[in-house]
């Protein structure tokens, strides 16, 4: 017997069957993990020779955490400083770079290619650790140059600037995907817009602040979420590398699914700050090229 | 001569004057904005390479070079030597087939699998559409460290460790590396497409799959690019997932036996410098830094291939995949 049905339930099951490999997906490889390292951080996992036995201890894994653990917090401290002191330089650093890339000029292709190299190249672990032992250091920020300015600037300021720009490297490397999204919400922008407000007589300072801002400010958001959430999960992130350190040497898989759950709860409640800040300006969406 | 009208070509003449200045004016301000353009394209683009000239110039040199002051850039003679100690001790052939399997293969069948779903939740409205799509993003968002230990547990339960398994199945599924992101790029890839060519398929009697595959599909091809290169270079980087499911040697990828030949230089480097006398000391700092760096360069040489390649298609297709997400 075939099955009758009308076409809008014939639309809801087609829809779900392009939907379900990746429903059963989320269960197998997503909900069903989530739940089990829920579980193991609430007991306590010892291995025996009928495999794990837990017994359940309530949120002791998790007040260990704050209290009795030296190594976690001050990592936390740290991941989420250089997070909250990265993440604005890389908005603006990418959308300076977007602006400068979309502008029409001989070369232009080139120094995109050139721009998008880094997420080629620059996202490995390896790398990651070898730029750190000194590549990233710019030759031309060297004490030669340091000694040549000292003359004129004093100390107090020449420093800081010295340790801005040692920092601004790796966020330049780490902005690749950022450049790309702008780029791409610039290029939906349509011209006639410009235009109109040419004919009314603004400046190009006034455009910017009044068409260009507004109209990417989902690009931001979008920018903003990935570079928070990329910022977490990066591969040389230490809270990252911590967890794994108790789970491969010290072999605790509850407590590191405590920690994990800490840090997965921090990170959404940063996200939800974010999102409740853009909530206002994601209205913009008409005259789209 | 009449007064108004010496006044007429005063005024003329003042006229053609500030216009002339304003003309000139304004091309010396554009000459000296390109010129500053492209001196600040030049500056930012010479920042964005110096990782690769670096670790260009570095491989070229010999022990003599990398510990002489003198040497910058150019080392005093080419030397190509590292780069066959460095294709050694990374045992190049077998990580490279190994991270061709591993990288390659997540990158096909992602596109292929997120490509499928994203069509579903682009085209499709249907009851728990927005539970799912909040369950997309959220699946986004979850740190690999949260859930890692069940799933190598789970793995391990069906004897997938040291099997490529673990990659291509969450793959299968729309999971697995950044799964979730490829499905939001290809939902928002679908989501600008025109109706018009399915309904003209679906009333020449064509059913959803088949007008899935034989007309959505193959226009997806911009999404497509970004995908395929994004998924490839992040699981040929990637040493996170490899290092836990990938315990034997022999399946061992380009990056994690990179990692290992750099954790070995420098216990090597370790034991020289302590036997090192001091006398010797002063003329070689014992490092094995060139090699390294010629090792890097052959271990992601691959990619840096497939991106000369594909980089114009790929610039232009991220402007038309709306990767942007309005």
């Amino acid at each position: 017997m075939k099955l009758r049905l009308s076409s809008r339930w014939r639309h809801f099951m087609e829809g779900y069957l392009f939907v379900s490999p990746w429903v059963i997906g989320f269960l197998l490889f997503m909900a069903i993990p989530l739940g089990q390292s829920l579980y193991y951080s609430l007991n306590e996992l010892k291995l025996s020779r009928e495999g794990l036995i837990a017994t359940y201890i309530g949120w002791r894994h998790y007040s260990d955490a704050f209290t009795t653990d030296i190594a976690f917090l001050p990592l936390l401290k740290q991941t989420i400083t250089s997070m909250l002191v990265q993440v604005p330089l890389i908005m603006i650093f990418s959308l300076i770079s977007a602006l400068l890339l979309h502008r029409p000029s001989r070369g232009r292709m080139i120094f995109r290619g050139i721009f998008f190299m880094p997420v080629i190249i620059a996202s490995g672990v390896i790398l990651k650790k070898l730029l750190d032992q000194g590549v990233a250091k710019l030759p031309l920020f060297t004490e030669s140059l340091y000694d040549q300015l000292n003359l004129f600037i004093p100390d107090s300021i020449l420093v800081p600037v010295f340790l801005f720009s040692d920092k601004l490297t790796p966020v330049m490397w780490d902005s690749g995907v950022q450049i790309l999204i702008f780029l791409a919400g610039l290029l939906t922008i349509s011209a006639s817009l410009y235009e109109a407000a040419r004919c009314d007589g603004a400046t190009r300072w006034e455009c910017f602040w009044k068409i260009t801002f507004p109209m990417i400010m989902p690009m931001i958001f979008v920018n903003t979420l990935f570079s928070i959430v990329n910022s977490f999960t990066k591969a040389d992130n230490q809270v990252m590398g911590y967890i794994q350190t108790v789970v491969n040497s010290q072999n605790k898989y509850d407590y590191a699914a405590a920690l994990g759950w800490i840090y997965f709860i921090i990170i959404f409640i940063v996200l939800t700050f974010v999102f409740l800040i853009f909530r206002k300006s994601m209205t913009a969406v008409e005259g789209r090229a | 001569m009449s007064v108004p009208q010496l006044s007429f070509i005063r005024k003329l003449a003042n006229r053609t004057k500030t216009k002339h200045n304003r003309v000139a004016l304004k091309s010396i301000r554009f000459i000296l904005g390109t010129v500053f353009y492209y001196l600040i394209m030049l500056s930012l683009s010479f920042v964005f390479l110096y990782p690769l000239i670096y670790m260009f110039s570095t491989s070229m040199m010999r022990l003599q070079d990398v510990s002489d002051a003198t040497v910058v850039w150019i080392p005093k003679k080419m030397d190509f030597s590292n780069y066959v100690e460095g294709y050694k001790a990374i045992q190049f052939w077998k990580g490279f087939t190994n991270s061709m399997i591993n990288s390659f293969g997540s990158a096909i069948i992602q596109v292929v699998s997120c490509s499928f779903i994203g069509y579903g939740f682009a085209r499709y409205r249907f009851p728990g559409y927005v539970v799912l799509t909040a369950l997309l993003v959220f699946t986004f968002l979850v740190p690999p460290q949260t859930i890692v230990v069940p799933l190598f547990m789970l793995f391990s339960d069906l004897g997938w460790i040291n099997t490529h398994y673990p990659f291509i199945v969450p793959a299968a599924f729309g999971h697995g590396l950044r799964g979730a992101l490829f499905v939001l790029i290809f939902i928002q890839f679908y989501r600008r497409l025109p109706h018009v060519f399915e309904e003209a398929a679906r009333i020449d009697g064509a059913g959803p799959f088949r007008t899935y595959w034989q007309i959505m599909f193959p226009l997806a091809k911009p999404a497509m690019l970004v995908v395929f290169l994004f998924s490839a270079v992040w699981h040929w980087n990637d040493t996170f997932e490899p290092n836990l499911y990938l315990l034997v040697p022999e399946y061992f990828n380009l990056s994690q036996l990179m990692a290992i030949f750099n954790g070995n230089a420098s216990a090597n480097v370790m034991q020289m410098s302590q036997q090192i006398s001091s006398a010797d000391a002063i003329g070689l700092a014992p490092t094995l830094i060139n090699q390294i760096m010629a090792a890097v360069l052959l271990s992601i040489l691959p990619i840096v291939i497939l991106y000369l390649f594909t980089q114009k298609y790929f610039t232009e297709s991220v402007e038309r995949s709306g990767i942007a997400g309005e």
